[in-house]
């Protein structure tokens, strides 16, 4: 067998798992074909996301679900605005032995889990916030002069309410640029909500099993990062990010108008590593410009930052996106 | 363009020519030569301009919706074979096979030239319009409709109030300047001179000017301050200095400046030979507290540069020793604490831009300790002085931070005004109307459902204000007494009448069956006066904040209560961590219900 013949397999092999975790989340989950999609680009990008909706829309219930088929170390931390670092990432306590010897000793937080679901993040200070940032980055943990090494894979979900909802703080710039994606939960469409009460308020009990190992998700993270972009793909994906610039060359005049900074390089990467997801999703081995202008909202959401003018018209960091992959064309006439 | 335009130009030069016969007088080349030119130079262009790679196939790919799936086996194939992962090499693979499908006819027609038609016509219309002489005048197109930003009166009363609060309190040039600018943009608004955008632009133009390195300045500056206090709290003598100095105390610190040079000036009571020395070695090295620091910097930083260039030499020189990645980290780290460093070399710099009076005086005054100490207690005097100055600064800047946080309320006011559009903005002009104890559109008379009340004499209902025409009424419960408000006409007024009457109040006639004396209603009865104590203390808050609401938001008693109330909420609002919208609301609150003049 050849080496391409053996890459052809890969990818369909993928691409068999890929449809069997679609299909098991889907057991749970009405509908939200996007934000699955979204969240499982997320985690084979090996990074992390953010999901927004108002209370109520499932949010949560899909992150237990992937963590259910997932198969992996799961942890729960619900964000107050009393929550403390130390309850996130641990502490060290005073331990006494059977000699009664004492040491001290680390006890880990629950930011020591695979998957870790922060919900309702916006819900505590931005110092308890902040305590995430290093485990996202680095997947470790210092407390004191001793690191902590998180174990691989490490996926943070982080949910939110809308920020115009009130007792919320919104999340450090620094942070946000952490989230590979930001996806909105849309509300469920009346179909979506029949099936929604079919399975809430009746016996119809739907267990999740696992479908694939935290082996195989490894290699579905590695196989993510080989698949290759061609130069006028990653062009594209770096004039959308420079468009997001007030100062950029190709920038629309609703970016000069309404924009106070743009995407960070953090967003060209979420872009290309989404559009190689997306690649894999569809079977193909290489990503396209399509696969970028598909994940550029999710990617750019959240790095977008409107200036004060641009957030009193109401202007949203999505139709400023729109706009730009509106005027700005697949190839550089 | 330049082929129909090199037409156009040939039509009319052709056309003109005749007419005016210059054909006698130039020869006809020349009328060919302008149109060849354009026609040449358009040709240069396209054959000269630059053409991204790949245009080609990434129509096609569009065309067929092929995902850039052939332009990427195109990118791939010109990769060298060795440098292939085998992902590209199935790729150009899948681009190939997809190879019979192209249909780059369709994908990329060659189609007439668009401007041909617009060429014909313009040829056409041109020689038509040029033998013609028709004059016109053009209107100008109108000018964009100008929108002025709205701001309810009560709003801009509130924000004149503001700009006339800091202009009394501040006397720094500066400080005033911004202020001026803050009421002329008020001034502007109220005049409906500025639209929104011109709003939110002045707004921002100011906000950056007062920030500029405001906080920046303010904590080198407490930094350095805190450097001196070290220093000085070695001597006895300029103990209390430095105390004050270290809580930011700065006019206690500049009293205790000033009482140190007194003792020094005295001839009695003067300090000990060791005090003295104690005191100079403490002033000398706090006037060179902060130029240590920047220097201790600056050799932190030579020696991190050191351990960089060492680290990156390793990297070269052992490419493949299996220590990259612990390399690697190590570089990361030297380059956050490089940039650690600068941005405390930034402060440090700050610091001592703004210490440098101080720093100089204290330093003279340590030299001329040796020699005179009334010298020296003038030199003391001298850095108190620049203390004083300090202070005033800092005042200053606090007048600037109060005037930013201003902008801020103001902004946000007008983004939740323009949320709510022009109802909003009516709604706000009743309240701010009702809040100065004035009817809603100034027709309607306040009391008028008064009487209605008193008339029918057993209402309990709701006081009714300004129920005039083209005014909004709102229901205040005030209990009414039901008692002798009424007539009495259905009762006792006809006497001796078969019908004992539905009046609700006493008759005053006489039943002629009746043959007794009328009852005598005089009694014997004593007057007695009651005074309550007056204790000065007026209204109880509740009766206040009742009364507002009939009233309005005026009155001495009303200012009381609202200062109180206001003062607990600032209060939580300054300790408490509070959400940034909720804040925002609360202070909105007490800004409507502030007490009016």
């Amino acid at each position: 067998m050849t080496e391409a013949e053996q890459a052809r397999e890969e990818v369909a092999e993928f691409q068999k798992r890929i449809g069997a975790l679609r299909e098991e989340i889907g057991r749970v989950i009405v509908g939200n074909r996007e934000v699955i999609d979204g969240v499982l680009s997320c985690m084979l990008g090996s990074s992390h996301a953010l999901l927004e909706g108002v209370p109520g829309l499932g949010k949560t219930m899909l992150v237990r679900t992937l963590a259910g088929v997932l198969g992996l170390d799961f942890s729960r931390i619900q964000f107050t605005p009393d929550l403390m670092p130390a309850d996130i990432i641990g502490t060290v306590v005073l331990d006494e032995g059977a000699g009664g010897a004492r040491s001290l000793e680390f006890r880990r937080g629950p930011v020591f889990a695979n998957i870790v679901l922060a919900d309702e993040i916006n819900r505590a200070t931005p110092k308890t916030q902040s305590a995430l940032l290093e485990a996202m980055q680095e997947h470790r943990v210092t407390v004191g002069r001793s690191t902590h090494t998180i174990g691989e894979p490490y996926f943070v979900l982080a949910t939110q309410n809308p920020l115009e909802m009130e007792g919320t703080y919104p999340l450090p710039e620094a942070q946000l640029d952490r989230f590979f994606y930001k996806l909105s939960v849309p509300f469920p469409t009346r179909d979506e909500l029949h099936a929604i009460i079919d399975r809430t308020t009746t016996t119809q009990h739907n267990e999740v099993k696992r479908v694939v190992t935290r082996e195989q998700i490894l290699q579905m993270q590695a196989l993510v990062r080989r698949v290759p972009v061609a130069r006028h793909v990653q062009d594209y994906a770096i004039r959308v990010l420079q468009a997001t610039h007030p100062t950029g060359e190709e920038a629309p005049e609703l970016v000069k108008r309404f924009v106070r900074t743009g995407a960070s390089p953090r967003g060209a990467q979420a872009m290309l590593l989404g559009a190689k997801v997306r690649a894999l999703f569809d079977g193909r081995f290489a990503a396209s410009i399509d696969d970028v202008k598909a994940t550029a909202l999710s990617a750019l959401r959240h790095r977008v930052l409107l200036s004060f003018e641009g957030e009193a018209e109401g202007v949203s960091p999505d139709t400023v996106i729109s706009e730009i992959l509106k005027k700005l064309p697949g190839s550089k006439e | 363009m330049p082929l129909p335009l090199g037409y156009a130009v040939l039509v009319l030069t052709a056309v003109k020519a005749l007419r005016l016969d210059a054909t006698s007088q130039r020869p006809w080349w020349l009328l060919g030569a302008v149109p060849a030119l354009v026609f040449l130079v358009g040709v240069g262009r396209v054959l000269f301009a630059r053409r991204p790679s790949w245009l080609g196939s990434i129509a096609l790919d569009q065309f067929h919706g092929f995902h850039d799936r052939v332009t990427s086996a195109l990118t791939f194939s010109q990769v060298p074979a060795e440098e292939r992962t085998p992902l590209m090499q199935a790729a150009i693979e899948d681009g190939a096979a997809l190879g019979g499908r192209l249909d780059p006819r369709r994908a990329v027609p060659i189609a007439i030239p668009r401007e041909l038609g617009v060429t014909l016509a313009l040829v056409l219309g041109l020689g038509v319009l040029s033998q013609l002489e028709v004059r016109r005048v053009l209107p100008l197109p109108a000018p964009p409709a100008f929108e002025p930003m709205v701001m309810s009166q009560d709003d801009i009363d509130l924000f004149r109030d503001v700009a006339k609060d800091l202009q009394a309190k501040n006397d720094d040039p500066n400080a005033l300047v911004a202020v001026r600018r803050f009421n002329q943009l008020v001034e502007d608004i109220a005049e409906h001179r500025l639209d929104r955008h011109e709003v939110f632009q002045r707004m921002g133009d100011l906000e950056r000017d007062l920030k500029g390195n405001l906080e920046l300045d303010r904590d080198a500056r407490d930094e350095g301050l805190k450097g001196l206090a070290r220093e000085l709290e070695k001597s006895g003598l300029t103990k209390p200095a430095a105390a004050a100095l270290d809580e930011k105390r700065l006019a206690d610190a500049e009293k205790a400046l000033r009482e140190l040079a007194e003792k020094l000036k005295k001839k009695e009571g003067r300090p000990s030979a060791a005090e003295l020395d104690k005191l100079r070695q403490a002033l000398e090295k706090a006037s060179r507290s902060n130029e240590e620091r920047a220097k201790s910097i600056d050799q932190r930083r030579r020696e991190l540069e050191e351990e960089r260039k060492s680290l990156l030499k390793k990297k070269v020189d052992k490419p493949d020793a299996g220590a990259t990645p612990d390399l690697d980290k190590k570089l990361a780290d030297n380059e956050r604490r490089l940039e650690h460093l600068d941005r405390e070399k930034d402060r440090a710099a700050r610091s001592q831009k703004q210490m440098s009076e101080l720093d100089k005086q204290l330093a003279q005054a340590a030299r001329d300790l040796l020699r005179d100490a009334g010298q020296s207690a003038e030199d003391l005097e001298q850095g108190a002085q620049d203390i004083n100055r300090m202070a005033k600064q800092e005042a200053s800047e606090e007048q600037k931070q109060e005037l930013l946080k201003k902008l801020q309320e103001m902004r946000e006011l007008m983004r939740q005004q323009g949320k709510g559009g022009k109802d909003q903005r009516e709604r706000m002009q009743r309240f701010g109307q009702r809040a100065r104890g004035q009817s809603s559109a100034g027709q309607g008379k306040p009391g008028e459902g008064q009487g209605e009340g008193q008339q029918g004499g057993k209402k309990n209902g709701p006081l009714r204000m300004g129920s005039g025409p083209g005014s909004v009424p709102i229901d205040i419960p005030v209990p009414v007494s039901q008692s002798g408000q009424g007539q009495g006409k259905p009762s006792g007024e006809k006497p001796g009448g078969s019908d004992p009457g539905s009046g609700q109040n006493y008759g005053t006639g006489h039943d002629s069956n009746l043959t007794g004396d009328a009852t005598d209603l005089k009694g014997k009865t004593t007057d007695v006066t009651a005074a309550g104590a007056d204790t000065g203390q007026g209204a109880a808050a509740s009766q206040v904040i009742y009364g507002a609401a009939e009233r309005g938001f005026v009155g001495r008693g009303y200012k009381q209560v609202f200062t109180d109330y206001q003062t607990v909420a600032e209060r939580a609002l300054s300790q408490d961590e509070i959400p940034s919208g909720y804040r925002f609301y609360v202070r909105r609150y007490f800004q409507l219900i502030r007490p009016r003049e």
